[in-house]
């Protein structure tokens, strides 16, 4: 085969290969299917209390939430960089998106930590109302994800940063991306289905 | 232009396309609109934005097997179910 044709083939190979480890793709679909689950019993609690879940959406931090998403959308992207980065045998500034993604996430874990400071200074709990206890189910479940997600960068980068992954071996960076990616999908179907849709 | 290249540019273009969306679905909670349209609008904007993630973010697209067919399907089923119950809420 000449050698054009054959790293032609090798590109569509590549390109038909599931990022990441096959595992954390099992993994990711288990937590998409647990949040879809969560979506929906949201969803449907509403249409049984449509009056109450729309009066107290309306005590929901929109702007903070629409930051958040922006957050964490521009975080996914720095992450997508990174993994070019490390593609193209650039482990220096591999290092450094996944570090800009990781303080991405940081903002994100302030600005929902002040949105649940703020909501218990109200007294409001999970027990509050059936709102609520989704309200903040939710999201704390999602924040825990967004807290893993952290680790498991910081990790790819500490390895990055040492030189442990290069253009043939960043299995580990994608992995890590995957996750991170599906924390921000997860998001984006959250934000306006709890702080928007009424 | 090498591949990563194109990867970049494209993410880059999926970035404003995904912040824009986040600004619109912003100002339609700021605006305080509601009924079935602008639901209809939300869930469209919410499919647009997932799909953008799956295929360019996580790269899904063109990937062999089931997973950009399951990770897509996910968000259409959870869509559409999402959309059932907001109707179904109307109705009650």
């Amino acid at each position: 085969m000449p050698p054009a044709a054959m790293s032609s083939g090798t590109a569509k190979a590549q390109a038909r290969t599931l990022p990441g480890d096959m595992a954390i793709w099992f993994f990711i679909l288990a937590e998409l299917l647990v949040f879809g689950v969560f979506f929906l019993a949201y969803a449907f609690a509403r249409a049984r209390h449509v009056a109450l879940f729309d009066h107290y959406q309306q005590t929901l931090d929109r702007t903070s939430g629409a930051i958040n998403t922006l957050v964490l959308i521009t975080s996914s992207w720095c992450v997508v960089n990174a993994v070019a980065a490390i593609r193209r045998d650039r482990a220096d500034l591999c290092t450094r998106w996944l570090l800009a993604a990781i303080g991405g996430g940081a903002v994100f874990v302030v600005l929902k930590l002040h949105e649940f400071a703020e909501k218990a200074a109200a007294g409001i709990t999970l027990s509050t109302n059936t709102f609520y206890m989704f309200y903040l189910s939710l999201t704390f479940f999602h924040f825990m994800h967004v807290l893993m997600g952290m680790v498991i960068l910081a990790f790819v980068a500490a390895k990055a940063r040492r030189g442990g992954y290069d253009a043939g071996n960043h299995t580990g960076v994608e992995t890590g991306a995957s996750y991170w990616h599906m924390v921000d999908l997860v998001w984006i179907v959250l934000f306006p289905l709890v702080y928007v849709m009424h | 232009m090498c591949r990563e290249d194109a990867l970049v540019r494209i993410a880059r273009i999926a970035w404003v396309v995904l912040c824009l969306l986040t600004l619109a679905t912003w100002a339609v909670g700021r605006a305080g609109l509601y009924g079935p349209a602008i639901v209809a609008l939300l869930l469209l904007s919410v499919l647009v934005k997932g799909q953008v993630v799956i295929d360019v973010f996580m790269g899904l697209r063109g990937v062999r097997g089931p997973w950009r067919w399951l990770v897509s399907g996910w968000l259409v089923t959870v869509l559409v179910l999402i959309g059932v119950a907001y109707w179904s809420g109307r109705e009650a």
